[in-house]
C-alpha cells in the first residue's frame, strides 16, 4: 500500500502544545497530517475530506459527545479517534457514545496513538474493501493489513518523550474534564495498601519550589516531588532535625495546596479578547459578562501595543493608569503613565511609624528578635492574630515565649486562634477604638503615677528619649500647649481622657482599663506588640504614635524582654535586620516616570468616574483615565470601593490583565494575557530573617503562558522602545546575582560574609557571568538543599534588641526623626497629613473619630440611638487565601468556607443560626454569605475574610462570594491609607440558597463561552 | 500486643490551621469531600452585660482527628469482608480490593475516620502513612504541623511521655474502641461538656 | 429520601416480609391441612408460597444497590466470625436457597410430606435467624438509638405483621384465581379463606398491640438514654414528627381498623369484594407504614463520637 492509499489525518486540538507534541509523533505519517485548532476549522477540514480525525473532543468548550456527533454529521465517513483525559471512565463512555471509533488516553498518547491508528486504519481499509467488493466482486485486492505496515516502523521510534506527555496530560486533564460538563476534580485517592507512590519509591526528584505569595507568613520551605515533569507530592522543611531554637520552616495549608494552583484546570490557557471589544472599547458595558475569543499571542500583543499607542496619542500618557507590574519599565520609556499612591497593608504605620520614630513593621522593625521575646514577662498582643495573618513559624515563636513563662493578653474584637492557645486574658474591644483605650491607659498612668510611692511612668526614658510628652519637653518651635499630657488631662479642651471616657467608646470596662494600665506599667519586662490591623482604620493617622507613646511612658523599649512596636506579617515575633539576605538582581532602573500624576488608592475609581482627583492641600485636579493596565496584583478586588471599581472598569476605553486565572481584574478586562507562575520560571530567591531559599523551576510553562517580562518585552518591541533597557538581564542571571550577592551574618556577630562559594565552573554550568567568590557553602549545596538557615541558639551573638543603643545614649544614636528622638509631638506627620489633602491632624496623638467607626453606627450618639447600619464590620486576613491569591483552590475552599462571623447576641436578635445565608449591607454595597455564629466574636462586631473573588449576581447586584471591598467604601482620610477595619453594616437573613464555595464550578474559560462564571 | 503505633495530639498548641489536613490530602491525593485527618473546633461560654459592658467567659479549642488505629477497632469487628485488618504494628488498614463499600464501618467508627470514595465505591482511610514510615519518614500530618502539635510513636512510649488522656470533649469514651491516642488536653477542654460546649465547624469536617 | 436509606429500607422490609410470610404460611398451612386435608390446603398455599420467592429476591437485589462496589458482594460473607453483617447475608442467602428448594419440592410434590415439612421448618428457622442477625447488625455500641432490644423486637413484629398481611393478600389472590379455574370447590375454599382471614386478622390486631408497646417503650428508652439517644428522640419529636405520625396512623388504620372490620366481615364473606378490599388496603397501609418506620429508624439514628 503506498502513501496515496494511506488514510489522511486531521489533528484537531485547541491546545497548541498538544498539537505540536502530537505532530512530532505523527510527523512521518504517510497519509499526511493537517491540523485544526478550533471548532470551525475542525468542521471545515473534516468536511473537506479527511479520513481520520484525531481530536480532543472535550477540549473545545462544548460537550465532547456533541462535538463528535457534529463531526459525524458533516463528515459521515470520517473515522474519529478521541483523546480523552486520564482518570475517568465517563469520558471514555461519552466519547464512544458520541461515535468515536477509538479512544486513547492523553497521557498514553505517545505510546498508544499509533497502534490505535493502525487498528483504525485496518478497519478503515477492510471497510473500503468490503464496499468495493460489494460493487465489484471480481476485483481481487490484497488486504492492506497483510502488507508491510509503515506504522509498525513508526512505532519503533519514540518521537516524544513520556515526560512531556504526562505533563500536559496532568495539566490539561482537569481542564478537559470540565469542558465535558460537570465539575470533576480529577484526583483519585491513592490506595492505602497499594504500591508505594513514586514519591516513596524514589524515582523522581525533590526540588525546592517557590512559595512566592504576599502571605504575611514567615517564608516557609516547600519542596515538590517531580516525576517526569509532574508534581506528585509536596512536603515542607525536613532538611535538618527540628528544634525550637533551630526550627524547620514548616509551610501552611495554602503553600501545601500550591499544586492545585499551578496545575489548576482554571489556569488561563491562551490570550483572549472580549468578543464585543473593538478599538476604543466596543460595547464596554459587557465587561465582566461578555464571551471570550481566543487569539494568538501575536494578535494579543498587537492589540495591546496599538491601544497603548492610541490612548497615548489621543489623551496623553496621563490617561494610562498602571496598577502594577513590569510594564512600568516600558511605559517610563514611552512617555510615562499614571499610578496610585497610599499604603495598603500597613494602614497608617508606613508613614506615621517612621516619622515619629518607630519602624513601619516590615522595612524597619521596632521589636526584639524571637530569642529575646522569651525574656518578656508580659506580652500584649494588640490587634494581632499571627495564627491567621503570619502563618509558618511565628505563632510557634510566641508559644516558645509562653513556654518560657510569659503571660499573654490579647486585645481584639475576636477571641482569635492565636488567643485560643496563647491568651491568659482576652480583652474584647470594638474595632477602630484602640486609640481611645490607649488614652484611657495613658490617663490612668498619668493620674496614678507617683515617682516615689507608685512609679508607673518611666520619667527617665521620657526625659532622655522623647519630645512632646509635656510642656517641658517640647521640640524647638512647637506651641507648648500642644503637649500630650495636657491633652490627656483635658487641660485645654475640658475633656479628660479618663478610663470612663475611653470605656464608652471602646467597650472595655473602665476598671479593666485601669487594671491593664497598672499591669503593663508595673511588670518589669513587657512586649507591647501590635499588628497593622488597628491602623487600617479611617482617620487612624495618630494611632501608631499613640502606641509608641504608651511604650515611651512605660519605658518598654530598648532593653531585653522590653519592646514596643509592630510585630506582624513577615516580621511577626522576630524583629531585627536579616541575618541572611539575598543580593540585588542587578537589573538597572529605567529612570523616573515622566508623568508625576499619582492618584490616591481611595480615589482611583472616583478619578475614572468623575475626572478629578485630590493632588494635595486644597488642590483638586482634572484627570482623564482611559486605560487600566493590570500588570500584576488584584487592584479591582483588593482596593476599597469595589462597586465603583466595576463601574470604572466599564467606563474606560481599554482594560488589560496579565494573570494566571480569571481573577476579578481579568474578568472585567478587554484583553487577558496568561502568564507563568514562579514554578514555571527560572528560579526565585526569598527568605526571612534567618533563612534564604533558592527555589528552582518545577515545570516548563503550561499551556501558552509566558513570563510577565516576556509580555513587557514584546510590547516594548512593538512600541519601538529599547528592549535591552527595558529587560536588560535574563532571569537566570538575575537569580544568580541574588545568590552571588547573598550575605550572611558572621557567627561572632561582627559583620557579614558571602553566603555562597562560586567557581568559574559553577558559572559556566549555570550559563551566567560573574566573579568567583568564597562563601560559607557551595553553590551545589545551596542548589540541592534549596535553603540556608542560620543556626540560632540562646545567648548567641545574633540576637536583636530594638533601640538598645538609642536608649543608652540617645544623643549619640539619633533616630531619623526631625528631633532625633521618639516624637510624641511630631510636626512632620501633621504636615504630611495636611499635604495629602483630605483632612488634618494635630502633631500629638489625639483621638480622631473614625469615619464609619463605632460612633457612626449611631444616629444619635448622646442618646445611643442606633442607625441603619448598627454593626461594625472589620475585615480579616482569612486562612483560605493570601489576600485574593488561592481563593480558587478546592482544597482550601473545603477547609475554609469564607463564613461570616457573628456573635450569638446579634444573631439571635436577627433570628439567625449557623449556616443561615445572610445578606450583609453597608452604605456602599451588599454581599451574601453563610453565617457562623460564635461566642468568640464580641457583640456588635462582625467580620468577614478579605480577598474572596468578587462574584456579582447581575440581577440583584449582591456579591455572592463575599468580597469585602464590596462593603468597604472608598473613603479618603488622613494620609490616604485604606480604612478596611472601619465599616458599618446591617445583617439580615437572606431568603435564598447559596451552595458551599467548595462546590462552585471553577472559573474555567473556553473561548466562545460566557465568562460569567 | 507487642507494638501499637499511636498519634499524639497537643491541643494546647493547635491553632486549627489545617496544615495537617492539606498535607494529608496532598500525600494521598484526596479530592474534596474526603479527609483522613480533620480539625474540629469546639466553642463554649457566653456573654453577659455587667454595668453596661459586655463580659465574656468564652472558650475555644481545636481537635485534630484522624483514624485512632484502635486497639479494639469496631470497624474491624463489623467489616463483613475482612477488608479491614490490623497490622502487627497496630495500624488499621483497609484492603480496597476486597472492600464492597457497604459503609457499615462508617456507622461503627466513633471517630469519623472512614471515608467513602465516590469514585471507586469503596472505603478509604488513614494508613498512618505506612509507606512513608517504611522509609523512616514520619506521617505527612506529623511532619507538616507548624505548631508541632502532632507526634507519633509506640503507644506505651507516648503514654509514658505525655500521659494517658485518650478523650476530651467531643470524643467518645475510650472504652468503646480503645483508641491508640494520647492527648495533651487544652486547659479549656476540662470545662467542656455536652452541656457547656459544642462542635462549631461541622460544615468543615 | 437518600438513596442509601432507600436500598436498606427495601432490603430489610422485603427480607422480613419474606421470612414472616414463610413462617405464617407454614402455620396457616399446617392448620389448614389438619382441618381441610392436604390437597385442599395445598391449593391455596402453593400459589402463596410462590409469591414469597420474588419478594426475597427483590430484597436481596435491593441490598446490592446499597453497595459501593457490588462486584465484590460475594465477599460479604467472609467475616462471619465476628461480623453480624456477614451472618445476616449468609443467613439471608441460606434462607432464600432453602425456601426456594422447599418451594420447588412443594410445587412438584417431590419427596415425602415429612421431608418437606422438615425442610420447611429448617427454612423457617434459618429465616428467623436471618431476622435476628439483621437486628443484631444495628446493635452497634456507637448507635444508641439502635443498640437496644427494641430493634430486635420491632424487626420481629414487622416480620410477622407484614407476613400475616402479605399472606392474607396472597390467599385472597389465590382464591380469586382458583375460583374461576376450580369452580366446583369454591365453597370449601371460601370457607377456608374466611377462617384464615379471621385468624390472621386477630393475629394482626395482636401484633399491632405489641408494636405500639414497643414503639412507646422505644421512645421512652431513647429519652432516658445517652445524649445521642436523646437527640434521636428529639429528631422524632421535631424534624420527623409528621412522618412519625403518618407512620402510626397508617399502621393503626391498616392493622387496626381494617383488620378489625375484616375480622367482622370475614365470618361468612357475604360481601366478598369489601372484605378483599380491606385485605389489600390493610396490607398496603401497613407496608407503607412499616417502610416509613424503617426510614425513620435510619434517619433518626445519631452516632456517638464524631
Amino acid at each position: 500500500m503506498d502513501a496515496r492509499q494511506f488514510p489522511s489525518l486531521l489533528l484537531a486540538a485547541p491546545h497548541r502544545w498538544l498539537r505540536e507534541t502530537l505532530l512530532q509523533v505523527l510527523q512521518a505519517w504517510p497519509g499526511g497530517v493537517t491540523t485544526a485548532d478550533n471548532h470551525d476549522a475542525l468542521l471545515v477540514a473534516a468536511k473537506a475530506g479527511t479520513d481520520i480525525v484525531v481530536l480532543t473532543p472535550f477540549a473545545f468548550g462544548m460537550h465532547g459527545a456533541d462535538l463528535l456527533r457534529e463531526v459525524h454529521r458533516v463528515a459521515p465517513r470520517v473515522r474519529m479517534v478521541a483523546l480523552i483525559p486520564d482518570d475517568d471512565g465517563d469520558y471514555r463512555l461519552a466519547a464512544l457514545r458520541g461515535g468515536a471509533d477509538a479512544v486513547v488516553y492523553e497521557s498514553q498518547a505517545d505510546v498508544d496513538l499509533l497502534p490505535t491508528l493502525q487498528t483504525v486504519t485496518r478497519a478503515e481499509a477492510s471497510r473500503q474493501l468490503r464496499r468495493r467488493s460489494s460493487r465489484a466482486r471480481w476485483v481481487k485486492e490484497e488486504r492492506p493489513m497483510d502488507n508491510p505496515n509503515p506504522i509498525a516502523e513508526l512505532l519503533t521510534e519514540r518521537h516524544v518523550s513520556r515526560r512531556s506527555f504526562i505533563k500536559w496530560s496532568a495539566a490539561l486533564g482537569g481542564a478537559a474534564a470540565l469542558a465535558g460538563g460537570g465539575l470533576k476534580f480529577g484526583l483519585e485517592p491513592l490506595k492505602s495498601t497499594g504500591a508505594a507512590p513514586a514519591a516513596v519509591a524514589g524515582t523522581g526528584e525533590w526540588i525546592t519550589a517557590a512559595c512566592w505569595h504576599n502571605c504575611g507568613g514567615h517564608r516557609c520551605l516547600l519542596k515538590a516531588y517531580v516525576v517526569d515533569g509532574v508534581v506528585q507530592r509536596v512536603k515542607t522543611d525536613d532538611t535538618h532535625p527540628d528544634s525550637v531554637d533551630f526550627p524547620q520552616n514548616r509551610a501552611c495549608a495554602r503553600g501545601r495546596s500550591q499544586r492545585q494552583q499551578v496545575f489548576g484546570p482554571d489556569r488561563l490557557k491562551y490570550p483572549m479578547v472580549r468578543k464585543h471589544w473593538a478599538p476604543g472599547g466596543g460595547d464596554k458595558s459587557l465587561r465582566g459578562r461578555d464571551e471570550w475569543v481566543r487569539i494568538s499571542w501575536d494578535e494579543a500583543l498587537n492589540i495591546l501595543a496599538s491601544e497603548i499607542k492610541r490612548v497615548k496619542d489621543t489623551y496623553g500618557n496621563e490617561s494610562i493608569m498602571v496598577t502594577g507590574g513590569d510594564i512600568t519599565r516600558a511605559l517610563t520609556l514611552y512617555g510615562g503613565y499614571t499610578t496610585t499612591w497610599g499604603t495598603t497593608s500597613w494602614g497608617t504605620w508606613f508613614y506615621t511609624g517612621p516619622k515619629t520614630g518607630l519602624g513601619d513593621g516590615l522595612y524597619a522593625t521596632s521589636h526584639n528578635d524571637r530569642m529575646d521575646l522569651r525574656n518578656s514577662q508580659l506580652v500584649v498582643m494588640w490587634g494581632a492574630n499571627p495564627a491567621w495573618s503570619s502563618q509558618g513559624n511565628p505563632t510557634y515563636f510566641y508559644q516558645a515565649a509562653k513556654a518560657a513563662g510569659a503571660k499573654f493578653i490579647f486585645i481584639d474584637p475576636f477571641y482569635n486562634d492565636s488567643a485560643m492557645i496563647l491568651a491568659d486574658e482576652w480583652i474584647p474591644i470594638r474595632p477602630a477604638t484602640d486609640h481611645a483605650l490607649a488614652l484611657g491607659i495613658a490617663h490612668t498612668l498619668i493620674t496614678e503615677d507617683n515617682p516615689k510611692t507608685n512609679p508607673l511612668i518611666d520619667w527617665d526614658f521620657l526625659n532622655r528619649c522623647t519630645v512632646g510628652f509635656d510642656k517641658d519637653h517640647m521640640p524647638a518651635g512647637a506651641d507648648s500647649k500642644e503637649n500630650f499630657r495636657d491633652y490627656v488631662l483635658g487641660t485645654q479642651d475640658g475633656q479628660a481622657k479618663t478610663a470612663e471616657w475611653a470605656a464608652e467608646i471602646c467597650g472595655v470596662h473602665p476598671d479593666r482599663i485601669r487594671a491593664l494600665a497598672r499591669e503593663i506599667a508595673q511588670t518589669r519586662r513587657v512586649a507591647l506588640l501590635t499588628g497593622w490591623a488597628p491602623a487600617r482604620v479611617n482617620n487612624a493617622d495618630a494611632w501608631p504614635q499613640m502606641f509608641m507613646t504608651l511604650g515611651c511612658m512605660t519605658g518598654h523599649i530598648g532593653q531585653p524582654g522590653r519592646m514596643t512596636g509592630v510585630s506582624c506579617w513577615e516580621k511577626s515575633a522576630n524583629g531585627g535586620p536579616d541575618l541572611v539576605a539575598a543580593g540585588g538582581s542587578g537589573v538597572a532602573g529605567v529612570g523616573d516616570n515622566p508623568i508625576k500624576t499619582v492618584v490616591n488608592n481611595n480615589e482611583l475609581w472616583d478619578a475614572v468616574l468623575t475626572g478629578q482627583y485630590t493632588a494635595g492641600y486644597k488642590s483638586v485636579k482634572p484627570i482623564n483615565i482611559q486605560m487600566l493596565y493590570h500588570g500584576m496584583g488584584s487592584a479591582l478586588n483588593q482596593k476599597v470601593g469595589l462597586v465603583k471599581g466595576i463601574e470604572a472598569h466599564r467606563k474606560v476605553e481599554f482594560v488589560v490583565s496579565q494573570t494566571h486565572f480569571l481573577t476579578t481584574n481579568a474578568k472585567y478586562s478587554d484583553l487577558v494575557l496568561p502568564v507563568t507562575t514562579q514554578w514555571e520560571r527560572e528560579g526565585y530567591v526569598k527568605g526571612n530573617r534567618e533563612v534564604l531559599m533558592w527555589a528552582r523551576q518545577i515545570t516548563p510553562p503550561l499551556y501558552e503562558a509566558q513570563d510577565d517580562m516576556w509580555v513587557v518585552r514584546e510590547v516594548a518591541t512593538r512600541l519601538g522602545l529599547d528592549v535591552a533597557k527595558v529587560d536588560p538581564l535574563p532571569l537566570k542571571q538575575q537569580v544568580f546575582n541574588q545568590i552571588a550577592g547573598a550575605k550572611v551574618a558572621k557567627v561572632d556577630g561582627s559583620g557579614q560574609e558571602p553566603l555562597v562559594t562560586i567557581s568559574e565552573a559553577d558559572m559556566a554550568a549555570m550559563g551566567v557571568t560573574g566573579k568567583p567568590q568564597q562563601g560559607r557553602i557551595s553553590l551545589a549545596q545551596f542548589r540541592d538543599q534549596g535553603i540556608y538557615q542560620v543556626q540560632r541558639r540562646p545567648g548567641d551573638r545574633l540576637g536583636y534588641i530594638a533601640f538598645e543603643a538609642f536608649r543608652k545614649d540617645p544623643e549619640a544614636n539619633k533616630l531619623k526623626t526631625d528631633s532625633g528622638k521618639l516624637e510624641i509631638h511630631c510636626k512632620s506627620i501633621a504636615e504630611f497629613v495636611k499635604n495629602s489633602g483630605f483632612d488634618e491632624v494635630r502633631p500629638i496623638p489625639t483621638y480622631n473619630k473614625a469615619t464609619e467607626g463605632y460612633e457612626d453606627t449611631f444616629t444619635d450618639w448622646a442618646h445611643k440611638i442606633k442607625g441603619g447600619f448598627p454593626l461594625q464590620l472589620y475585615t480579616i486576613h482569612y486562612r483560605r487565601r493570601t489576600h485574593s491569591v488561592f481563593d480558587n483552590l478546592p482544597w482550601l475552599r473545603e477547609a475554609f468556607p469564607q463564613e461570616f462571623i457573628m456573635n450569638p447576641v446579634d444573631a439571635e436578635a436577627r433570628g439567625l443560626k449557623t449556616g443561615d445565608i445572610v445578606r450583609i449591607t453597608s452604605r456602599h454595597g451588599s454581599v451574601m454569605r453563610p453565617v457562623w455564629v460564635t461566642e468568640r466574636m464580641m457583640p456588635g462586631v462582625v467580620t468577614l475574610g478579605e480577598g474572596a473573588w468578587s462574584q456579582i449576581d447581575e440581577t440583584t447586584g449582591i456579591c455572592q462570594a463575599g468580597a469585602t471591598n464590596t462593603l468597604n467604601g472608598a473613603i479618603a482620610t488622613g494620609q490616604g491609607h485604606q480604612g478596611w477595619n472601619s465599616c458599618n453594616v446591617q445583617v439580615e437573613k437572606y431568603d435564598g440558597t447559596l451552595e458551599p464555595d467548595a462546590t462552585w464550578p471553577q472559573r474555567i474559560v473556553f473561548p466562545g463561552a460566557s465568562n460569567h462564571v | 500486643m507487642s507494638k501499637q503505633l499511636a498519634f499524639f495530639i497537643d491541643q494546647t498548641v493547635c491553632t486549627g490551621c489545617k496544615g495537617c489536613q492539606i498535607a494529608c490530602k496532598d500525600k494521598n491525593n484526596l479530592p474534596v469531600g474526603m479527609n483522613y485527618r480533620k480539625v474540629y473546633e469546639v466553642n463554649g461560654g457566653g456573654w453577659q452585660q455587667v454595668g453596661g459592658f459586655w463580659e465574656s467567659n468564652v472558650f475555644a479549642y481545636t481537635l485534630p482527628v484522624s483514624c485512632m488505629h484502635c486497639q479494639e477497632p469496631l470497624c474491624l469487628e463489623v467489616c463483613p469482608t475482612g477488608a479491614t485488618f490490623k497490622r502487627d504494628d497496630g495500624v488499621v488498614m483497609v484492603n480496597e480490593d476486597v472492600c464492597i463499600g457497604c459503609r457499615y464501618c462508617e456507622w461503627a467508627c466513633p471517630y469519623g475516620a472512614r471515608q467513602f470514595n465516590e469514585q471507586t465505591g469503596v472505603i478509604n482511610k488513614c494508613n498512618f502513612c505506612a509507606d512513608l514510615q517504611a522509609q523512616g519518614e514520619p506521617p505527612a500530618c506529623v511532619a507538616a504541623c507548624p505548631m508541632r502539635a502532632l507526634d507519633f510513636g509506640d503507644l506505651n512510649e507516648l503514654q509514658a511521655r505525655y500521659g494517658t488522656t485518650a478523650a476530651v470533649y467531643p470524643l467518645p469514651s475510650p472504652s468503646l474502641t480503645q483508641p491508640s491516642i494520647v492527648i495533651k488536653a487544652h486547659p479549656d477542654a476540662r470545662r467542656a461538656t455536652v452541656e457547656t460546649a459544642r462542635i462549631v465547624n461541622l460544615e468543615e469536617v | 429520601m437518600r438513596t442509601e436509606e432507600t436500598a436498606l429500607v427495601l432490603f430489610t422490609i422485603l427480607g422480613q416480609m419474606a421470612v414472616g410470610s414463610f413462617v405464617i404460611l407454614g402455620i396457616v398451612h399446617w392448620w389448614a391441612v389438619g382441618r381441610y386435608g392436604t390437597a385442599k390446603a395445598d391449593k391455596l398455599a402453593d400459589y402463596a408460597l410462590l409469591a414469597i420467592g420474588p419478594v426475597m429476591i427483590l430484597g436481596m437485589l435491593a441490598s446490592l444497590l446499597h453497595l459501593g462496589n457490588p462486584v465484590n458482594a460475594y465477599r460479604a460473607v467472609l467475616h462471619v466470625g465476628t461480623s453480624w453483617l456477614s451472618r445476616e447475608i449468609l443467613l439471608g442467602s441460606l434462607f432464600a436457597a432453602l425456601g426456594a428448594l422447599f418451594a420447588l419440592l412443594q410445587w412438584f410434590k417431590i419427596g415425602s410430606t415429612i421431608l418437606r415439612g422438615v425442610l420447611a421448618v429448617i427454612a423457617a428457622g434459618v429465616g428467623l435467624a436471618f431476622v435476628f442477625a439483621m437486628a443484631r447488625v444495628y446493635q452497634l455500641p456507637t448507635m444508641p438509638a439502635w443498640n437496644t432490644w427494641t430493634t430486635t423486637a420491632s424487626f420481629f413484629v414487622t416480620t410477622f405483621l407484614l407476613g400475616a398481611l402479605a399472606m392474607m393478600a396472597a390467599y385472597v389472590l389465590s382464591y380469586l384465581y382458583l375460583r374461576n379455574k376450580d369452580a366446583e370447590d369454591v365453597a370449601g375454599l371460601r370457607d377456608m379463606l374466611g377462617n384464615v382471614l379471621r385468624s390472621l386478622s386477630v393475629a394482626t390486631l395482636a401484633l399491632l398491640g405489641i408494636e405500639l408497646v414497643i414503639v412507646a417503650l422505644g421512645v421512652v428508652g431513647l429519652s432516658r438514654g445517652p445524649l445521642e439517644a436523646i437527640q434521636s428522640a428529639n429528631l422524632l419529636a421535631t424534624e420527623f414528627l409528621s412522618l412519625f405520625a403518618t407512620r402510626l396512623i397508617l399502621v393503626l388504620l391498616g392493622a387496626g381498623l381494617f383488620a378489625f372490620l375484616l375480622y367482622r366481615s370475614a365470618r361468612d364473606l357475604n360481601r366478598e369484594r369489601a372484605a378483599f378490599a380491606l385485605v389489600f388496603a390493610a396490607f398496603a397501609f401497613v407496608l407503607v407504614g412499616e417502610a416509613i418506620g424503617r426510614y425513620l429508624f435510619y434517619v433518626t439514628s445519631v452516632k456517638i463520637g464524631l
